[in-house]
């Protein structure tokens, strides 16, 4: 039996945390937003990370495929992405004009991403979709919006849904929601509101939290690009969170088709705070006309730190790296589950999969004791959200992920005799 | 808000703690102990619900049923008026019932106002009436959310993206209840049910109370392991929203 985690300091930080800390530890990161089920299995506070691992304040060790939701896609700490970040903060991060390194960025981005003409630069991924909103709107003079269900583009009121605290109705009413994988629906809804939707806004294939995963059916994109190119609808790419796992040159390509703005942030720069807007030239007049600005949104550092990631990314070919990494684990861990007894779905993208057990769906309830045994061993995955692959995980990470897998869906069958 | 689902709030979350009333508080108990009557309310746009008084016990029937007493409400608005203690008499047939209308009915309801409705909070430094309160106050906001979920305009939104599912909800040893939708439309029953797959659980009375009353996050809770929380995760989500919703009614 392996050594099970205890999360002495963690629990005690909390305790201080809620007494200044709204939720102790707010949003996705949190042990409510994060879903950690149950919360008594979960390290809360980290003290270090390295490469594919992170230490949590009681010393825990954990090979971590949550990677931060997203940012970790080297591995913490990258060498080659942090000395560029620290040289930057010897000469200045945040000043009064702005920094060469703009250029720079901007040029590598044009250079990078295959449908960008321009770049723009921001700190989250929200702040690019609500940028790439504004854009649609003040291009096409017209004030709505069609989202996908399952949607997450940030927390910005109209990001949310009905009935989320602190969002009003008025909040949301120049949204249009539709189904994934269904351009009917886009298609009716634009007919029956002619020259009034500004953008169709999605992520390149679904990815909601607490379901599976879809990708694309084959034409949907070129029929959804279809709909947007005959109508005069924006077409807005989220690529926040797939962003550089599945194609460095931005996943609309991979998906086969052009968007009109593309939203960056997550993977950009290995961690350090920056996102980006990227869009055609059709597009720039529009962005430029826009009044969007932030205080910390030319700092120097984050712009070192992703210039060294997009070059370290390129040159290792990280986008089929992260694939092949992912594509071992996963089937590794399907193949652990089956001789346990077990189905385990996996779905997306390698990259950033999806997975649950087939047997105890919809409760899901055997899956998130599975989690719960996992991450009490130290492998840090959550049940409710996909999981992420960094280029450093190892071999030997993968192999210990699986002794962990195998001990974890012994301890769950277990915990139900009547399992069949 | 809306006064519809205001109404169906009175009727099948507060009025339903009538039920529950005559069995935790015995002064309500020796009030109904010899009455042998079912009194219907009818409430337009509302529906109709029964409170049958028998063998010292009161039951509540959701629906139409038969009834010795029945009470007619011109409006969801003049229902609400009667729950919120204005001076408001409702239309009844059977005028040799209404002593028990004008009398034990009218205790019942101050009884379930001194419950629900605490004038002190010094009234909370006696256990027996923290538990009564807190169990009542569990009772009005399942059965109330179930409300919110199938009548108010945006809760009937955040209901359309819960999936057919059952929700158990409960205090361990103290009370439980579950919540079924099915096709979006979400009604709430005392007891348990082996087929819920959502799970949402209080680890004990006196974090239920501080959580209903407001004092207590259920963020807090769940980082302290006091809120517990298993299953269908998107169920339990789209239900805390219409939890909050509820304290917008309730308030």
């Amino acid at each position: 039996m392996m050594k099970l985690n205890t999360y002495t300091k963690s629990n005690e930080l909390f305790r201080r945390a809620l007494k200044v800390v709204p939720a102790g530890i707010y949003g996705h990161i949190g042990p409510a937003e994060g879903c950690a089920i149950p919360t008594s299995a979960f390290p809360l506070f980290m003290d270090h990370a390295k490469g594919s691992h992170f230490w949590d304040v009681d010393g825990n060790e954990f090979i971590d495929y949550m990677c931060a939701y997203g940012p970790n896609i080297l591995g913490y700490n990258d060498p080659d992405v942090d000395a560029a970040a620290i040289a930057q903060a010897k000469k200045v991060n945040c000043a009064s004009v702005a920094p060469e390194l703009l250029v720079d960025f901007a040029e590598l981005m044009v250079n990078t991403v295959d449908m960008a003409d321009w770049a723009f630069f921001a700190k989250n991924g929200n702040d690019a979709t609500q940028f790439a909103t504004m854009i649609a709107k003040e291009k096409t003079h017209r004030s709505k919006l069609v989202l996908v269900n399952g949607f997450y583009h940030g927390v910005s009121p109209w990001c949310q849904n009905y009935g989320y605290s602190g969002v009003t109705d008025e909040d949301l009413v120049n949204n249009f929601y539709v189904d994934w994988n269904k351009p009917e629906q886009f298609e009716r809804i634009v007919k029956e509101h002619p020259g009034e939707i500004a953008a169709f806004i999605s992520t390149p294939y679904y990815h909601p939290a607490m379901g599976d995963s879809e990708l694309p059916a084959e034409g949907y994109w070129l029929k959804i690009r279809k709909i947007c190119d005959e109508n005069g609808i924006v077409l807005i790419f989220d690529d926040v969170r797939c962003g550089f796992r599945l194609d460095i040159a931005g996943s609309d390509k991979h998906f086969g088709i052009k968007a009109d703005l593309e939203c960056f942030c997550k993977a950009i720069a290995n961690g350090w705070n920056v996102s980006a807007i990227c869009g055609t030239s059709e597009m720039k007049g529009a962005a430029e006309n826009i009044m969007f600005t932030g205080s910390y949104w030319l700092s120097a550092i984050p712009f070192a730190a992703g210039i060294a990631c997009i070059n370290k990314m390129k040159e290792n070919n990280t986008a089929a790296s992260i694939k092949a990494k992912g594509i071992k684990l996963q089937t590794g861990l399907q193949d652990v589950a089956k001789s346990n007894g077990f189905k385990l779905k996996v779905s997306g993208e390698p990259a950033m999969w999806f997975m649950r057990l087939e047997n105890d769906y919809p409760s899901a309830i055997m899956h998130q004791e599975w989690v719960a045994e996992c991450v009490k061993r130290g492998i840090f995955f959550t049940s409710h959200h996909n999981c992420f692959i960094n280029d450093a995980i190892t071999e030997e990470d993968i192999k210990q992920t699986l002794d962990v897998a195998d001990e974890a869906y012994k301890v769950v069958k277990s915990m139900h005799p009547d399992f069949q | 808000m809306d006064n519809v689902t205001k109404a169906k709030i009175n009727l099948f979350a507060v009025l339903r703690n009538i039920e529950d009333l005559c069995e935790l508080d015995k002064e309500s108990k020796e009030l109904v102990k010899n009455t042998k009557l079912s009194v219907s309310f009818n409430v337009p746009e509302v529906g109709c619900a029964v409170l049958i008084f028998k063998g010292g016990k009161c039951e509540f029937i959701p629906n139409e049923s038969k009834a010795g007493l029945k009470l007619w409400f011109n409006s969801p608005e003049h229902f609400n008026k009667l729950m919120n203690g204005e001076n408001t008499i409702p239309l009844f047939i059977n005028v040799f019932k209404v002593g028990f209308l004008l009398k034990t009915f009218t205790k019942l309801a101050e009884r379930l106002s001194y419950f629900l409705q605490p004038k002190s909070e010094d009234l909370f430094n006696d256990r027996e009436f923290f538990e009564i309160n807190t169990k009542l106050t569990a009772f009005t906001a399942f059965f109330a959310l179930c409300q919110v979920g199938n009548s108010d305009s945006t809760g009937k939104k955040v209901a359309a993206r819960m999936s057919n599912s059952i929700i158990a909800c409960g205090i361990p040893g103290v009370l439980d209840v579950y919540i079924k939708v099915e096709d979006h439309i979400m009604t709430a029953y005392k007891g348990e049910n082996k087929e819920a797959i959502a799970f949402m659980e209080f680890a004990d009375i006196d974090f239920a109370h501080n959580m209903l009353s407001g004092k207590e996050s259920s963020y807090a809770g769940l980082g302290s392991g006091k809120f517990k929380v298993k299953g269908v995760v998107g169920v339990l989500n789209e239900m805390s929203k219409l939890l909050n919703l509820v304290s917008v009614y309730l308030q």
